[in-house]
């Protein structure tokens, strides 16, 4: 889900060796170096910024507070991150990251950081650099780059070569999701139960936020409804109450890692669309495989919601990878071709609004396995109270 | 349209209009990439009042009708009750909806501007180009060269804003002690402003017995000695205000208290420099002064320091940062944040900072309390 982007992520970012080890980035590294040698990339420029960072995350653990991190990947020698912080800030830096050679990418003059950099591919034929996140990157800062760069390197778009975040996770990446997926159960409980307590839906969510960080949740984006789950708004300070079911949408970032959840909870005779949810539920995860298209998954979703349509808040998927990032292209809409993968992590999502069989939405996390689907997280049990 | 939709909004649409009447122009595409910056302008918010989830922006034409277009599609009932335009879309696809609101406008993009365009990721800026066939004049200026005065209303705002700011420092006070983490001080304090009604919060605060500089909350585990240093920043209803504050647990070294009253002096020297007619290197300059006479001319650059405050979205950023290079003119109704905040090698960094509102004799603290280098005893 897209949800209210904060100013600022305030959780701790520090580079936890012990879970993410240097030989962790080795191993990461391996199969970008594979790509940089069938395309003659000396390097690789990754991008990313605070809200979108999934392929600097994986390549370099930098995680971007405010504005953005660029990593320079050489093929042979020392990297270098670049973000845009101030040299004040650069200690701060240097702790969430294994590469040593951080620097400011900010001040008029930070483009030269490029130079120096550069200086050890000097030749007399102009190289092309592949570049992982530049799609998000904005068009003055791109200039500011190729400026840079001069007419000595050409700029190749690496993204699909290297197919960064991987929906099939790494197993030290498996546990964070575990852990993330627990953490999001704690949160839930703490919101349902304080809802129970008769505290408004803001109220309620707010509460799940406060225990999740801390706990060490590095992020949490909430959403909720005020009019019986027909519509999700963001965090608004306002605590309104409102009738009906409690609706609402938690996200909870832990060591870098995403999980998330709808929450459907009526203490009273569950609705149509409630139960008619679960079910749609069960089937998209019964349809979960390897080798299985997200359409083939949209459609056994779709099916078993009939007559109900889905949600608009689900705006025409029901799944997506979630990792490093919370969405993690392409969605399940109803025509992907693209098949889901041995080892893949995603959020499935179904949900129905229908003025007269209610409104429901229900989120399931599951690793897709040749040995069968793992639910790693799901929002069952709240339906019904 | 809500009843927080306020004059404020609408007079900058007019504002807006009357700009493009002046200089013979058809229309304004200002866009917003969503990451509500608190060092930034938000053109959308400022045309509209809608702070937007994702990727949007608003069609302004020569005769004052606006269109607002947000992402997601399903963001558009929030969007609708919440915006100044006569017109709200959600569309999950901007390109595709820009495109057809340009239409409707009857725009002339040979005569159109554009602020915030060139702030989109950009995939989609190129795919707004395509769908538009040109891209508007940028004049990125513009949201926040219109929003550089705060409106009353603004200002109540940030008051409020500030007095969030207050009420978490004062809970930090009562919060932090020996043996809990950074990350868990920092979550209390975020959402307890969240509670008082803050929708957002720009949060630095981190803990050393000697700072280099503040940085976030880490997973250091606090102790008897240890400097806290927190940048407090809430946003209310689309204004950001920020405090800086220093405190000790436990009875702190003396040396400490002294360097702070330094940053305390530099803050009351900025605040006489800080009238309406004086540039910002006025004020930064009597800042330096104050340091510079204590011995420490030298760390008056960074790393010892990064600006001696800073403008705060997401309306205007305007005056920009408080450096010796700015010579932007202060105006009445300017509101930034001045911080004198500076490494000293005795001390540690130390943090002192205010929102202020220029006026005709000098800036205003928004502050009740001004910050004093406080003590948790232990």
């Amino acid at each position: 889900m897209r949800t209210m982007q904060p100013c600022v992520t305030i959780g701790s970012y520090l580079w936890a060796q012990d879970r993410m080890p240097y030989d962790e980035f080795l191993l990461r590294l391996e199969p970008l170096h594979a790509a940089m040698d069938a395309n003659n990339w000396p390097a690789v420029l990754a991008f990313g910024d605070v809200r979108e960072h999934g392929g600097l995350a994986y390549l370099t653990n930098f995680i971007p507070r405010v504005r953005w991190g660029m990593a320079l990947l050489p093929r042979t020698g020392e990297a270098r991150l670049l973000c845009a912080m101030s040299t004040r800030d650069l200690p701060a830096m240097r702790t969430l990251t294994w590469i040593a050679d951080v620097q400011s990418g900010m001040g008029p003059e930070w483009t030269k950081q490029f130079d120096p950099w550069f200086a050890r591919f000097a030749g007399e034929q102009a190289l092309r650099l592949g570049t992982v996140g530049f799609d998000i990157m904005a068009p003055a800062l791109r200039q500011a780059v190729e400026r840079s760069l001069g007419a000595r390197f050409s700029l190749q778009r690496a993204d699909d070569v290297v197919g960064l975040p991987s929906p099939r996770k790494r197993p030290r990446e498996l546990t964070m999701l575990r852990a993330s997926c627990k953490l999001l159960d704690a949160a839930v409980e703490t919101m349902v139960q304080s809802w129970r307590a008769n505290h408004a839906p803001e109220a309620a969510a707010l509460e799940a936020e406060r225990m999740a960080r801390a706990r060490a949740a590095q992020d949490v984006r909430t959403l909720i409804s005020l009019d019986a789950g027909h519509t999700l708004v963001p965090f608004q300070g306002r605590f309104e109450t409102c009738e009906g079911p409690l609706v609402a949408y938690i996200a909870v970032k832990l060591a870098g890692y995403w999980a998330d959840m709808f929450v459907t909870v009526d203490d009273g005779t569950a609705q149509p669309a409630a139960v008619k949810a679960q079910a749609a539920l069960d089937a998209a995860i019964a349809s979960v495989r390897p080798g299985a298209s997200r359409g083939e998954v949209h459609a056994k979703a779709a099916a078993a919601l009939a007559p109900l349509k889905l949600h608009p808040a689900l705006s025409g998927s029901v799944g997506h990878g979630i990792g490093l990032s919370l969405h993690e292209g392409p969605e399940f809409g109803a025509t992907e071709a693209a098949t889901l993968e041995d080892g893949g992590v995603y959020t499935v999502q179904v949900g129905a609004a229908d003025d007269r069989a209610g409104h429901a939405l229900l989120l399931a996390i599951v690793r897709c396995t040749a040995k069968g689907t793992e639910v790693l997280a799901r929002s069952s049990s709240a339906v019904g109270g | 349209m809500d009843e927080r939709v306020t004059a404020t909004t609408q007079g900058r649409l007019s504002d807006a209009t009357r700009h493009l009447a002046e200089h013979k122009l058809d229309g304004l595409i200002a866009a917003s990439n969503g990451l509500n910056n608190f060092l930034e302008s938000n053109a959308v918010f400022v045309l509209s009042g809608v702070r937007p989830i994702g990727e949007s922006a608003v069609v302004l034409d020569r005769d004052g009708g606006a269109t607002l277009i947000v992402t997601p599609a399903w963001d558009e009932t929030r969007a609708a009750a919440l915006s100044a335009t006569e017109r709200t879309i959600g569309t999950d696809d901007l390109a595709a909806a820009l495109k057809s609101a340009v239409g409707s406008h009857r725009l002339d993009l040979s005569r159109t501007i554009s602020a915030g365009l060139s702030m989109l990721g950009a995939a989609l800026h190129d795919r707004i180009a395509a769908a538009l066939g040109t891209l508007p004049v940028p004049a990125d200026e513009l949201a926040r060269e219109l929003a550089r005065i705060r409106t009353p209303e603004e200002l109540a705002a940030a008051e409020r804003a500030t007095w969030i700011a207050e009420r978490g420092y004062e809970r930090l006070l009562e919060y932090a002690r020996p043996g809990i983490r950074e990350y868990e001080l920092a979550a209390e304090l975020y959402c307890f402003t969240k509670k008082l009604g803050a929708e957002d919060n720009f949060l630095l605060m981190s803990a050393s017995q000697h700072n280099l500089a503040v940085r976030a909350a880490g997973e250091r585990i606090l102790d008897v000695g240890d400097i806290i240093l927190s940048e407090i920043t809430p946003c209310y209803r689309g204004q950001f205000a920020q405090i800086c504050r220093t405190t000790a647990i436990g009875e702190p070294r003396p040396v400490i208290a002294e360097k702070f009253a330094i940053l305390q002096d530099a803050m009351g020297e900025g605040l006489v420099a800080g009238r309406a007619g004086a540039t910002v290197a006025d004020v930064t300059r009597a800042i330096n002064g104050v340091i510079a006479k204590a011995g420490y001319g030298d760390y008056c650059r960074p790393p010892y320091m990064r600006v001696r405050g800073h403008g705060l979205g997401i309306t205007s950023d305007r005056p920009g940062d408080i450096v010796d290079t700015n010579t932007c003119v202060l105006e009445s109704g300017m509101v930034f944040v001045m911080h004198p905040n500076q490494y000293i090698p005795e001390s540690g960094y130390l943090m002192c900072g205010e929102p202020v509102v220029i006026g005709p004799t000098g800036a205003r603290a928004l502050s009740a309390r001004p910050a004093a280098f406080d003590v948790i005893a232990v």
